[in-house]
C-alpha cells in the first residue's frame, strides 16, 4: 500500500516536470512584457518627461541585466532565424518591420545589414531633406515588401541628386538591399530551421534555479517569489482549509438529515434553498452580505475588510484567534455558502445511491435503526465521492478566492496571481500555478490512496 | 451530530458579539487602491509609492497642494537659470537647515549621489534613467557644499521643473563604503558601458538591487518629516512622525509633517473602501464614484462627520481622429464627427455633474490660458450631415461615399478605447448612436491597453477615446501635437499638425519668456486644434475626495494626491 | 426511449415543479427563438439619454414608454431583459454542447481503454506522432506568427496547403513503405486512460477565472474567443463523469459478454455503452447549463472578455456600479437569472430521478 503510494508519487514527477516546462514557455510566449509596460510606455502629457530613445535605451539595458535577451529554450525554430528575444533589442518602431522582412525573405543577417545602412543613411540627413522624401522614407523605413522599398528607393535616388546631398550612404543602403533580395528564399518560413542555442538560454537558467529552490524574484517588487507566495499563503490557507472543513462537515450534516425519511420537510425545503444559493453569482452574494452584515446603517455585526490592525501585538493566542475570526467570519460565511450547494448535492446523491444498495436494504430488514443504517453501511460507501470531491477542492478554492480577496481585502494567492497577470509579473504567475499544480497532483495521488483505504476491494487490485 | 451543531452555534455566537475595532484620533488612516511594489525613492512605479515616498523623502523643487505652485522644498529657493548655447545651467542652494535622520546636513554630495545612482548601468533605475537624461553634469560650489549646478543639453521650459523633480538621497546611509565615489556623473551621461565592469559598482549594484531599499524601514530614512513605521504586505503600511524634524523649525508654511502617524490601508474594491468610510474606518477617500459622490452629498449623517470636496482636476477625455486615414483627411469630415460627439450627454451619463466641457487642451480652471471665446463641438446632426457633402461625400444606398483615388470609399468609423474603462465606452456607444443617426455606421472595439497603444503608434486606427494628465505649471505641447512627431513611434497619434501650429509649439518650447505670450500663443493653438478637429478634447475631471472633518489644514487640490496629508491638523474641539 | 418519455410525462403529471419550471423553460425557450420578431418599443441597445436610470413602473417610467425602467445609459429594461436572456442562451447552448461533445468522446475513449490501453501499429503511432508535430508547426505556429507580424493570412494558406501534403506524403510512406518493414508493424500500446487524465488533471488545476483573466488581458474581448476558451475549460469536468461511467458500465454482464464475442469497438460503444451513458450526461449538461449562464454573468459584470456591446444580463448587473441607488438593476435581472438557473436545476433534479430510478 504504501509502496504503491511512494510509486504513485515517483510516477507524477515526470509528468510534473513536462507541465511545469509548458507553463513556463507558455508564460514567456504570451504577448506583453513587464520592462515594455513599465519602461517603454510612457504617454506624453503636458510636457515631455524623457524622449522615446533614451527609454529605449533604459528598456534594452534592462532586458540585458534580468537575462531576458537570452534565447528561450535549448532549441528554437523559429524560421525567420532569430530567437524572438534577440529581436526585442532593436528600437520598438523598427522592430515590426525587421521580424516582418525576416520572416517573409530568410535570412536575419541581412536584414539587420539593412536596419545598420538604414541608420546610417537617414541619420545626417537635414530635415529639409527629410521632409521632402517624408513619404519615402515611411516606405523604407516600415514597409515588408520589397517592390514598394525598391521603388521608394528609386525615388529618393532621383530628389538626392536632385538636391545634390551625398550620396556615399545612399549606395550603401542600396547594396544592402539588393544582397537582402538577392539572397532572399520567399517561403523559407515553411521549413523550420532547428537551431541549437546551448545552455545559454532562459529555461535552463530556471529549470537549474527551481531544482536548487529558488523560484527567482519577481519583477514587480524584486523581492524572492518564494517569499511572496508564502506570506500569501499564510494569509488564504486557514481562510480556505476553514472553509473546506466548515463546508464538508455542513453538506455532511445535512445530508444525513436529508436522508432520514423523517425528515422529507426538510429535504423539500433545502434542496430549492440550495439550488437558489447556487445561482447567485459569488459576487453579488460577497457584497450582500457586506452591505447587509457589516453596515452602520442596517447590521454592524462584523469589520468591513482587511485581517485586522497593528495596534494588538500583544495579544494573547486565543485573544488574535478571536480577532482574526471576527475579520475571517464573512469570508468564510461566504465561500462556504458558495460551495454548499453543489457539495451537499453531491453527498446526497452519492448516500442515495448507498441507501438503494442491497446491502443497506438488508441492514434495514434486518431491522436497524435508519440512522445506524445511515452512519453504519450508507456513509463509508459513499465515502469515495467525497474524497474525489475533496480532492477537486483546492483549485475551486483559488478561483473562488480570487473573488473573495478582492472584496474583503485580504492579501491571498488569489490576488496575488490576478495582480501579476496583469503586471505581467511571470515569475510569480508560473510559480503560482506550478505550486497549484504540484499541490493538486500531490492530491490526486493521496485521493487515490484514499479509495484503497476506502474500498478494500480497490486496495486489492492495486497490491 | 449534535456537536457538530452545538460547535456551530457556538462559532456564530462567538463571532457575532465582535464590534468595529478602535480609532486613535491622531492617526490619519487613508485607503491605498493597490500595494506599492516598493517604496525605493529610484525606482517607485505607481501613484500610491509616490505619495508615501513624498513623506519620507524630499525633492529640491515640489508642488505646494495649497497653492498649486511649484515651491522650493529641498531647496532654499527657486533656482538661477543661465542660458549657453547648446546648455541651460540651473543653480540651487539647499537649506541651511535641511539635516538627514542621523542629524548630519544635506549637501550637494548628496544631490550629486542622486544623480549617479539614478545614471548608473547595473542598477535597478529603468524609470528613472530616461527622464534625467538631459542633465549631464553637476558642479558643485568649491565654496559652499550646499551650492551646486546642473548642466543640462539644450533648453526646453519645463527643464526647471524637472531638475528638481526627483527625490534626494542620503549618501551616507546608502553608500556607506563610498562605492560611488569615484564615479563622475558626466563620464555616466557619456558612455557607461565601459562602467559595466566597474568592481565598486558592481558591489553597489548587489547591495542597492536588492528589495532592502524600497522596504527597509533602517534604510529608507529621508529628509522628509516622516519614517516608515511598519509595514505588513498587502494589508497596510504606517508612518511615523520624526522626532525633532528640522521642517519644523524652518518657518516655513509649506514644509509639514503635522498628523503623528499616518496609515495606507490596502483595499482593492471600491465598494469596501466605501463601506469602510461609511463605517469611519478611514479617515479618506478619493476617486468616489459620482454617483455615490452624489447619495453621501444627501446623507446628514455622514456629513455631520465628513466634508466632501470636488476639485477640478488636471486629467482630461479626448477622442483622436487619424488624419492619415483617406477618409479624415479632410478637416470638414473631422468637424462633421466632432459635431456627433454629444459631451454634454456623455458628461451626465459618466459623471453626473462632476466634469467641466473643455475646447481646447488647457484646463478651462487656468483662465489666463484658456481660449473662453471659442465654442465647443455640441451634438448637431445636420451640421455634420452638411460638413459632410461639403467635403465631398455623398449620400446614396443608405452611407455616405466618396471617390478617392479612383476607389469608392463608404464613410464607416471603428471607435477604439481600453478595455475596462467605462467612461471611454459609455463615450464610444453615444458616438455610435449618434452617427449612426447621421448615417455612418461605428464599431465599437475595447481593446487591451498596451494593445492600443501599439496600434496608435502603428497609426493603425480610425479613432480613439483616451485621457491625458497635466498639471497647471508646464505647457510645452510639442511632443504631442508637432508634426516632427507624427511618425510612426512617435507620441502624435492623430497627426494633428499645420505649419502655423508648428511655428507656435516651436516658440513655446524655446523662446516664450513672458506670460502674456505664451498666453495669446496657447489661445491661438487651442483655435487652431479646435478648427482641425483631430485632437478633440471632450472634457476635464473633477476629483471627488471625502475628508474626516476632524482635519483642518487638508490643501485639497486637483493635483495628485489631491491633498497634502502631511498639512493635517486636528481641528481643536 | 419510449420507457423514458413515459416517466418523463408521468413526472409531469405527479410532479408540480418539474411542471412549472419546464414550461417556464420552454417559454422562454420559446421567446429567445421569436424575439426578433416581437414589437419591442426599444431596441436593446438604443440609448434614451433624456431617460436615464428610469425607475420601473414609476410616473417617468409610464411617459418614456420604458415601463420595466432603463440603465444608466438609458437603456430599456424590458429589451435588454430579453435579449439578454437570448445573448444568455445563445452562448451558453453551444458551448455547453461542444463541451460535452468533447469530454465525453475522451471519456468514454479513456475509460474503455483503461486496463489494456489503445492498440496501434508502429506506423500507424509514428504517422500520428509525425502528423501532430507539423500540424503544430504549420498550422498553429506559423499562422499565428504571421498574422502576429501582420502579414495577413497569405503565408498562413501556404503552411495548410504544406501541412495537407504532407499529412498526404507522410500517410502513403507510413500505410505503403513502413508497413511492409516487420518492425514497424509490432504493436504499440498507447496508455490512452493516463494520457487522457493527466492531460484532464493539469487541465483543471489552472482555475478557469485565471485561464480567462490571462486572456483578456492580452486579447481584445469577443465573443468567440469566450466561448472557446469556455469549452476549453469545461470539457475536462464531463470526461471524468463520462470516464467513470465507463469504468461502471465495463463492469456490468451484458457489456462483458459482448466485448468477449468480440464485437467491434464502435458498434459497442454505440449500442452497449452509449444508452447507459445518456443519462448522466444530459444531467451534467443541465447542471453545467446553469453554471455557465452565472459564469456568463460574473463575467460580464467583472467586465472581463466580454465586449461592452454585447446585451447581457450581467452587463445590466453590472451597470448599477455607476449608480449605486438602481436597485431594479440588479433585482431584475437577478431575480431572472436566479429563476432561470433554479428552473434548469429542478429539471435536472427530476430528470436525474427518472434516470437513477431507472438503473
Amino acid at each position: 500500500m504504501l509502496l504503491y503510494l511512494f510509486r504513485r508519487i515517483l510516477l507524477v514527477i515526470p509528468a510534473f516536470w513536462a507541465l511545469a516546462t509548458l507553463v513556463f514557455l507558455l508564460s514567456r510566449l504570451l504577448p506583453g512584457s513587464f520592462a515594455e509596460e513599465r519602461v517603454l510606455q510612457s504617454d506624453a502629457g503636458f510636457y515631455n518627461k524623457s524622449d522615446a530613445a533614451s527609454r529605449e535605451a533604459a528598456y534594452t539595458a534592462y532586458l540585458k541585466k534580468s537575462g531576458q535577451t537570452l534565447p528561450l529554450f535549448y532549441i528554437s525554430i523559429s524560421p525567420d532565424n532569430i530567437p524572438d528575444t534577440l529581436s526585442q533589442i532593436f528600437p520598438e518602431a523598427r522592430r515590426q518591420q525587421l521580424q516582418q522582412l525576416a520572416f517573409k525573405h530568410g535570412s536575419w543577417e541581412d536584414v539587420a545589414a539593412y536596419d545598420e545602412a538604414l541608420e546610417r543613411f537617414i541619420n545626417p540627413l537635414t530635415p529639409s531633406i527629410k521632409s521632402k522624401v517624408s513619404s519615402q522614407l515611411q516606405v523604407i523605413r516600415f514597409s515588408h515588401e520589397k517592390t514598394e522599398i525598391a521603388g521608394a528607393l528609386t525615388t529618393i535616388q532621383k530628389k538626392i541628386a536632385e538636391l545634390g546631398a551625398p550620396q556615399n550612404y545612399y549606395n550603401e543602403l542600396t547594396l544592402a538591399f539588393n544582397t537582402l533580395s538577392k539572397n532572399s528564399e520567399p517561403y523559407s518560413f515553411l521549413l523550420p530551421e532547428l537551431r541549437w542555442n546551448g545552455l545559454e538560454n532562459q529555461y535552463h537558467q530556471w529549470l537549474s534555479a527551481i531544482i536548487k529552490g529558488d523560484a527567482g524574484s519577481s519583477y514587480r517588487t524584486s523581492r524572492p517569489v518564494s517569499e511572496m507566495l508564502w506570506e500569501a499563503i499564510a494569509n488564504t490557507f486557514w481562510l480556505l482549509f476553514g472553509s473546506m472543513l466548515l463546508t464538508m462537515a455542513l453538506g455532511l450534516l445535512l445530508s444525513i438529515q436529508m436522508s432520514r425519511g423523517k425528515m422529507a420537510w426538510l429535504r423539500r425545503l433545502s434542496l430549492p434553498a440550495l439550488f437558489v444559493l447556487d445561482s447567485i453569482p459569488m459576487f453579488v452574494l460577497a457584497l450582500l452580505l457586506l452591505v447587509l452584515l457589516a453596515n452602520p446603517n442596517f447590521l454592524q455585526l462584523f469589520p468591513v475588510y482587511g485581517m485586522g490592525y497593528y495596534q494588538a501585538p500583544d495579544l494573547s493566542y486565543l485573544q488574535r484567534t478571536a480577532q482574526w475570526l471576527q475579520f475571517m467570519a464573512l469570508p468564510i460565511t461566504c465561500l462556504v455558502l458558495v460551495n454548499l450547494p453543489y457539495i451537499t448535492n453531491q453527498i446526497y446523491s452519492a448516500l442515495q445511491a448507498a441507501l438503494h444498495a442491497n446491502y443497506a436494504q438488508t441492514a434495514r430488514a434486518k431491522g436497524l435503526k435508519e440512522v445506524a443504517v445511515i452512519r453504519r453501511h450508507a456513509l463509508p460507501n459513499a465515502l469515495l465521492p467525497i474524497i474525489t470531491l475533496t480532492s477537486d477542492f483546492l483549485p475551486a478554492l483559488v478561483d473562488g478566492s480570487i473573488i473573495i480577496e478582492t472584496v474583503f481585502a485580504i492579501p491571498g494567492t488569489g490576488r496575488l496571481l490576478v495582480e501579476s497577470v496583469l503586471a505581467r509579473d511571470y515569475p510569480v504567475l508560473v510559480a503560482i500555478v506550478v505550486l497549484v499544480l504540484a499541490v493538486r497532483m500531490l492530491a490526486y495521488a493521496l485521493a487515490e490512496g484514499g479509495y484503497a483505504w476506502a474500498d478494500p476491494r480497490i486496495k486489492q487490485e492495486l497490491s | 451530530m449534535r456537536k457538530i451543531s452545538l460547535a456551530l452555534i457556538c462559532f456564530l455566537l462567538l463571532v457575532t458579539c465582535c464590534s468595529q475595532p478602535e480609532r486613535a484620533p491622531e492617526e490619519v488612516r487613508v485607503r491605498l487602491a493597490s500595494e506599492p511594489e516598493t517604496l525605493s525613492p529610484i525606482g517607485y512605479s505607481d501613484a500610491g509609492a509616490l505619495q508615501i515616498i513624498n513623506l519620507i523623502f524630499q525633492s529640491l523643487l515640489s508642488a505646494d497642494l495649497g497653492t498649486n505652485e511649484i515651491k522650493p522644498f529641498l531647496a532654499s529657493e527657486m533656482p538661477t537659470v543661465t542660458r549657453e548655447d547648446s546648455a541651460t545651467l540651473f543653480t540651487y542652494t539647499i537649506r541651511e537647515e535641511a539635516r538627514w535622520s542621523n542629524g548630519t546636513p544635506v549637501t550637494a554630495m548628496d544631490v550629486a549621489f542622486t544623480l549617479k545612482v539614478a545614471k548608473a548601468p547595473l542598477l535597478n533605475n529603468e524609470s528613472l534613467k530616461p527622464q534625467l537624461e538631459f542633465i549631464r553634469d553637476i558642479k558643485i560650489d568649491s565654496e559652499n557644499p550646499k551650492r551646486f549646478t546642473f548642466v543640462c543639453a539644450g533648453y526646453a521650459p519645463e527643464m526647471e521643473l524637472l531638475t528638481g523633480d526627483f527625490f534626494i538621497l542620503p549618501a551616507y546611509l546608502f553608500d556607506p563604503e563610498n562605492l560611488l565615489q569615484h564615479i563622475r556623473v558626466a563620464a555616466l551621461s557619456r558612455d557607461p558601458s565601459e562602467l559595466e565592469n566597474d568592481k565598486k559598482l558592481k558591489a553597489f549594484a548587489a547591495k542597492f538591487n536588492t528589495p532592502a531599499y524600497g522596504r527597509d524601514s533602517n534604510l529608507l530614512q529621508g529628509s522628509g518629516g516622516y519614517t516608515l513605521e511598519h509595514w505588513e504586505n498587502g494589508r497596510y503600511l504606517t508612518l511615523k512622525r520624526k522626532k525633532d524634524w528640522w521642517g519644523k523649525t524652518s518657518n516655513t508654511q509649506h514644509l509639514t509633517a503635522n498628523p503623528q502617524r499616518i496609515s495606507f490601508q490596502v483595499i482593492p474594491d471600491i465598494t469596501t473602501a466605501l463601506l469602510a468610510l461609511n463605517n469611519r474606518q478611514l479617515d479618506l477617500l478619493e476617486n468616489i464614484p459620482a454617483a455615490e459622490f452624489e447619495q453621501l452629498k444627501q446623507s446628514k449623517q455622514f456629513l455631520k462627520d465628513y466634508s466632501l470636496h470636488a476639485p477640478d482636476a488636471f486629467e482630461f477625455v479626448y477622442a483622436g481622429i487619424n488624419t492619415r486615414s483617406s477618409r479624415f483627411l479632410d478637416k470638414r469630415t473631422r468637424q462633421a464627427l466632432a459635431y456627433l460627439l454629444d459631451t454634454r450627454n456623455l458628461i451626465k451619463v459618466s459623471h453626473q455633474s462632476y466634469a467641466t466641457p473643455t475646447v481646447g487642451v488647457i484646463p478651462p480652471s487656468i483662465r489666463k490660458f484658456y481660449n473662453d471665446s471659442l465654442q465647443s463641438y455640441s451634438y448637431h446632426p445636420d451640421k455634420a450631415k452638411k460638413l459632410l457633402s461639403e467635403s465631398g461625400w455623398t449620400w446614396e444606398n443608405n452611407g455616405w461615399y466618396k471617390i478617392t483615388n479612383g476607389r469608392k470609399e463608404r464613410l464607416a468609423i471603428v471607435v477604439s478605447y481600453r478595455a475596462g474603462n467605462t467612461n471611454f465606452e459609455n463615450a464610444a456607444v453615444i458616438f455610435q448612436q449618434n452617427a449612426a443617426k447621421a448615417g455612418i455606421p461605428v464599431q465599437v472595439q475595447a481593446m487591451e491597453g498596451s494593445l492600443l497603444s501599439q496600434q496608435s503608434k502603428e497609426h493603425q486606427f480610425d479613432v480613439f477615446f483616451r485621457s491625458l494628465s497635466g498639471n497647471p505649471f508646464a505647457f510645452n505641447f510639442k511632443p504631442l501635437l508637432h508634426t516632427s512627431y507624427a511618425e510612426k513611434g512617435g507620441l502624435n497619434y492623430t497627426g494633428f499638425g499645420t505649419p502655423e501650429s508648428d511655428s507656435i509649439l516651436d516658440r513655446i518650447s524655446t523662446t516664450v519668456t513672458s506670460e502674456a505670450e505664451l498666453a495669446t500663443l496657447l489661445k491661438r493653438l487651442q483655435a487652431i486644434m479646435h478648427d482641425e478637429a483631430a485632437f478633440i478634447p471632450l472634457y476635464y475631471v473633477k476629483e471627488r475626495v471625502a475628508i474626516h472633518r476632524r482635519f483642518t489644514n487638508t490643501k485639497v487640490s486637483g493635483l495628485k494626491p489631491n491633498y497634502d496629508v502631511s498639512a493635517f491638523t486636528l481641528t481643536a474641539e | 426511449m419510449s420507457l423514458l418519455w413515459q416517466k418523463i410525462s408521468g413526472v409531469w403529471q405527479s410532479k408540480l415543479g418539474f411542471k412549472v419550471s419546464a414550461s417556464y423553460l420552454l417559454l422562454l425557450l420559446a421567446i429567445v427563438l421569436l424575439l426578433p420578431w416581437l414589437p419591442l418599443p426599444f431596441a436593446p441597445n438604443h440609448l434614451d439619454l433624456d431617460y436615464t436610470s428610469v425607475k420601473p413602473f414609476s410616473e417617468r417610467a409610464w411617459a418614456s414608454g420604458h415601463i420595466l425602467g432603463t440603465d444608466t445609459l438609458g437603456r430599456d429594461l424590458a429589451s435588454n431583459l430579453l435579449y439578454g436572456a437570448r445573448t444568455a442562451f445563445f452562448i451558453a447552448f453551444p458551448v455547453i454542447s461542444l463541451a460535452t461533445l468533447l469530454g465525453t468522446a475522451l471519456g468514454v475513449v479513456a475509460g474503455f481503454y483503461h486496463h489494456q490501453g489503445a492498440k496501434l501499429l508502429r506506423y500507424q503511432a509514428l504517422f500520428y506522432l509525425l502528423a501532430g508535430i507539423a500540424f503544430l508547426y504549420y498550422s498553429v505556429y506559423v499562422p499565428a506568427k504571421s498574422i502576429k507580424l501582420g502579414l495577413g493570412t497569405s503565408p498562413a494558406g501556404y503552411a495548410l496547403l504544406t501541412f495537407f501534403s504532407l499529412v498526404i506524403v507522410l500517410w502513403i510512406v507510413c500505410r505503403f513503405l513502413l508497413a511492409k518493414v516487420t518492425c514497424f508493424r509490432r504493436v504499440w500500446v498507447l496508455p490512452a486512460d493516463a494520457v487522457i487524465m493527466r492531460f484532464v488533471e493539469s487541465l483543471s488545476t489552472v482555475p478557469r477565472f485565471v485561464l480567462i483573466l490571462v486572456l483578456a488581458a492580452f486579447l481584445p474581448p469577443s465573443v468567440p474567443l469566450l466561448s472557446l476558451l469556455l469549452i476549453f475549460t469545461m470539457w475536462p469536468a464531463s470526461a471524468r463523469l463520462a470516464r467513470a461511467e465507463m469504468l461502471r458500465i465495463k463492469q456490468l454482464s451484458y457489456f462483458e459478454a459482448a466485448l468477449s464475442i468480440g464485437s467491434p469497438t464502435i458498434r459497442l460503444l454505440w449500442h452497449h455503452a452509449f444508452p447507459n451513458l445518456i443519462g448522466p450526461v444530459l444531467i451534467a449538461y443541465i447542471f453545467g447549463l446553469g453554471g455557465l449562464l452565472t459564469l456568463e454573468s460574473t463575467l460580464s459584470f467583472l467586465n472581463i472578455g466580454v465586449p461592452g456591446t454585447l446585451v447581457s444580463w450581467g452587463r445590466t448587473i453590472s451597470s448599477i456600479r455607476t449608480n449605486t441607488a438602481a436597485w431594479w438593476l440588479v433585482v431584475l435581472p437577478g431575480s431572472l437569472l436566479s429563476i432561470t438557473v433554479l428552473a434548469l436545476y429542478t429539471c435536472g433534479h427530476y430528470l436525474s430521478k427518472i434516470l437513477t430510478a431507472k438503473a
